[in-house]
């Protein structure tokens, strides 16, 4: 049907119920939104519900206990330094990973897809996979050690109290460093080939080039990946599930474990959504300056 | 009319005609029932469930069952998240650990009116204590399934490489530990150690209660005041069973290393694989040890022993039930299909493919069963078998302990520390009810 002919069979006179231009966009979102109702508001909404239900009726005591859970502020330390080292490790590698596979290297394909393969790999198989590595009885990691003559015991990765919480750690930096290696090869790629040959027409050599150009260049991606793997990163439960369960003892508990575990293995639903409210509040902080970013972008 | 608009209204009247007739026609399918149980996902279990299926589809032409396999460590948060989604499988099978809470949260069907209709002995063939133990309030909340006492399981032929008598297992926890030091040694002459006495999966997961509390409440300890309202973790009975528990890895060594990582299964395949000489396990060890190294010749190798005594000679029951779905939209079905679970014939059938020993009495006196080296130990041992606390808070509880037995058995914390913490949140948790 020609464009005029079906905008005269709309705007004419109808027989039965007319709908209105706008009403019609709503209509067309409503679909969407009905989702992310029911997704995201209603089990949000209900959670929040939950973390104030007493008996009786509503109160904040399981925000009181919480806040004077000695448990609840060594997992939030340990939440903070996992966080803390695994995204500083993730930006570090990742953007040595970016520069590394953004030049005129042989084979840059295969390189960029065997760099991107940790992170397609599920969290809990990848928390299993390292399990394995590390296992004191049968693990390669040990074996290669031994046999390189690096240690003479075989070293228990996941259960000595200083080496546990630093396996997890390694584990996810292995596992998340390509997210932001993608995302940093994209905002390398932006950054306009002029500018370094201009810098380079000046007599900047590579330092000066990387300290010059590509960092001030990469400013708001690095603020974007950032604020994302952090996010992400607050929110890690497979891997450490899988790796070590929060233990040895809880010393590799993080938020996202102990929410689980107050809610499916002790049963203590109310407490476990105070703590899920905590920790969506945390995460909110954190995300802050990307929306922010994002909103002054816009 | 114009041949498009012909077409939708013709496709409308199909549709319609299809919305109105629905009904009719699923009445006359085939009733489906969702089944979950974590031994779906085991091989020699899931092997004998799913021709138990067969069996019993093959004789209720009407009923189909789903098989849903779920993991051992996350079958409750599943079955909690269905449950409460009204959406939980029409049978699943729990143990009694986690019944309580099902019980406590309506999250399992009464099976009392079912059982009403049965003939006035339908229970008799039951022993009584799990009958017992899986009623709440007055109803029957489950029906039982498998009842076995938690044993000592030894391997003979490293008994005997080690200077060890294979017919005189350790009585005490005193010779276990000797036998233990015995038992771990360099197989290879390499200077490392290779093959250790004893090994128990310490690490977080609902298996470990069952390993641990013959132990506790041999040395005549126990989690609980009489009462149940305050810790007892403090008592120097308590105290001793911990010492005692943390030495094997920390003083004795007799233990692998990495042993707060590990579950049952990690144990069995050590056990498979020689590794170690002492587990403590139940009637499933051994198909599930021989399936996983059939080299070893577990039936024939490996060996059941009442589990040491100390002050008592008590040991742990493990006792399963299979529970209905409160929303079962069949629920004649569903218990028909327990009923043909339970029943002693099928009963029969898991003992023979898998060593479980039934809670049904008139299995277990088949010389089958009676004449069956490992089975006759287990069912000798019923006689002192007990019961985890059967309370909400007791996950929990045991959370604390197993958090205080990795800090000392890893050096986090020095061992008399790390009790005292865990007795303190006890203390904590129990002050909430």
């Amino acid at each position: 049907m020609p464009d005029a002919s079906r905008a005269a069979a709309w705007d004419g006179p109808r027989r039965g119920f007319r709908i209105r231009e706008p009403a019609v966009g709503y209509l067309f979102v409503a679909p969407a939104v009905g989702l992310l109702v029911a997704v995201l508001v209603y089990p949000a909404l209900t959670t929040l519900r939950l973390s104030f239900s007493v008996p009786g009726g509503l109160g904040a005591r399981h925000y009181i206990q919480l806040l004077s859970d000695p448990l609840f502020w060594q997992v939030v330390r340990q939440t903070a330094v996992f966080v803390v080292a695994s995204v500083g490790a993730h930006l570090l590698l990742g953007l040595g990973a970016a520069l590394a596979v953004a030049g005129p290297i042989p084979a840059r394909g295969l390189f960029r897809v065997v760099a991107l393969l940790p992170w397609v790999v599920p969290d809990v198989v990848a928390g299993i996979v390292w399990k394995w590595i590390l296992n004191p009885l049968y693990g390669v990691l040990n074996d290669l050690l031994l046999a390189a003559g690096l240690i003479a015991q075989p070293l228990e990765w996941l259960t000595r109290p200083g080496l546990a919480p630093l396996s997890v750690i390694l584990a996810n930096v292995w596992r998340g460093f390509p997210f932001v290696m993608v995302i940093l090869l994209a905002g390398l790629q932006a950054i306009p080939q002029d500018l370094y040959e201009a810098a380079s027409l000046d007599g900047a050599g590579p330092w000066a080039r990387f300290r010059f150009v590509t960092l001030p260049g990469l400013r708001k991606v690095l603020v974007v990946a950032l604020a994302l793997d952090t996010i992400w990163e607050v929110r890690r439960f497979g891997l450490v599930q899988a790796m070590t369960g929060g233990g040895p003892g809880t010393l590799t508990e993080v938020l996202s474990t102990q929410v689980f575990k107050q809610y499916f293995h002790f049963y203590r639903f109310e407490y476990a959504s105070a703590m899920a409210v905590a920790m969506t509040v945390l995460l909110l902080a954190v995300s802050l300056p990307y929306v922010r970013m994002i909103m002054q972008e816009e | 009319m114009t041949r498009t608009g012909g077409r939708v209204v013709a496709a409308s009247f199909v549709a319609a005609l299809v919305v109105v007739l629905a009904p009719a026609i699923r009445a006359g399918e085939a009733v489906t029932l969702r089944f979950s149980n974590w031994h779906l996902v085991e091989t020699v279990w899931g092997r004998s469930l799913r021709e138990a299926i067969r069996i019993f589809e093959s004789r209720n032409p009407g009923i189909r069952i789903v098989p849903e396999p779920i993991s051992y460590a996350e079958k409750e948060a599943r079955y909690q998240a269905e449950c409460a989604a009204r959406r939980m499988p029409d049978v699943v099978k729990l143990h009694n650990f986690s019944l309580a809470m099902f019980f406590e949260l309506g999250c399992a069907a009464d099976l009392t009116p079912f059982v009403q209709k049965e003939s006035p002995d339908f229970l008799k063939s039951w022993y009584e204590f799990p009958i017992k133990s899986l009623t709440y309030r007055g109803r029957l909340m489950a029906m039982p399934g498998d009842y076995m006492s938690m044993v000592l399981i030894y391997n003979r032929e490293l008994f005997r490489a080690a200077g060890l008598d294979p017919n005189r297992p350790p009585r005490t926890w005193e010779e276990f530990r000797e036998y233990g030091r015995r038992l771990t040694r360099d197989t290879d002459g390499d200077g490392r150690v290779d093959q250790w006495g004893f090994s128990m999966p310490a690490s977080k997961n609902p298996g470990l209660p069952l390993r641990v509390l013959p132990i506790v409440w041999s040395f005549g300890a126990d989690f609980l005041t009489p009462d149940g309202r305050r810790s007892a973790m403090n008592t120097p009975e308590f105290r001793e069973a911990f010492r005692f528990i943390v030495e094997l890895a920390t003083v004795d060594r007799v233990v692998p290393p990495g042993v707060t990582t590990f579950g049952p299964q990690d144990v069995r395949i050590q056990m498979a694989h020689r590794r170690i000489a002492m587990k403590i396990g139940s009637g499933w060890t051994y198909p599930i040890v021989n399936a996983i190294n059939p080299q070893l010749n577990a039936m024939e190798v490996l060996e059941a022993a009442p589990m040491p005594a100390g002050r008592r000679r008590v040991t742990a029951a493990w006792l399963s039930g299979w529970i209905m779905s409160p929303h079962t939209a069949h629920p004649e079905a569903a218990w028909r299909f327990i009923k043909f679970l339970t029943s002693k014939e099928t009963e029969k059938k898991f003992f023979e493919d898998n060593r479980v020993i039934s809670s049904r009495k008139d299995v277990n006196v088949l010389p089958m069963v009676k004449m069956d080296k490992f089975s006759r130990v287990i069912v000798q041992e019923l006689q002192h078998a007990r019961l985890e606390p059967q309370i909400k808070e007791w996950p929990e509880i045991f959370d604390a302990f197993t958090t205080a037995l990795q800090e000392a058995m890893t050096g986090a914390k020095p061992w008399e520390r790390a009790l005292l913490d865990g007795h303190t949140r006890v203390e904590g948790i129990l002050a909430r009810r």
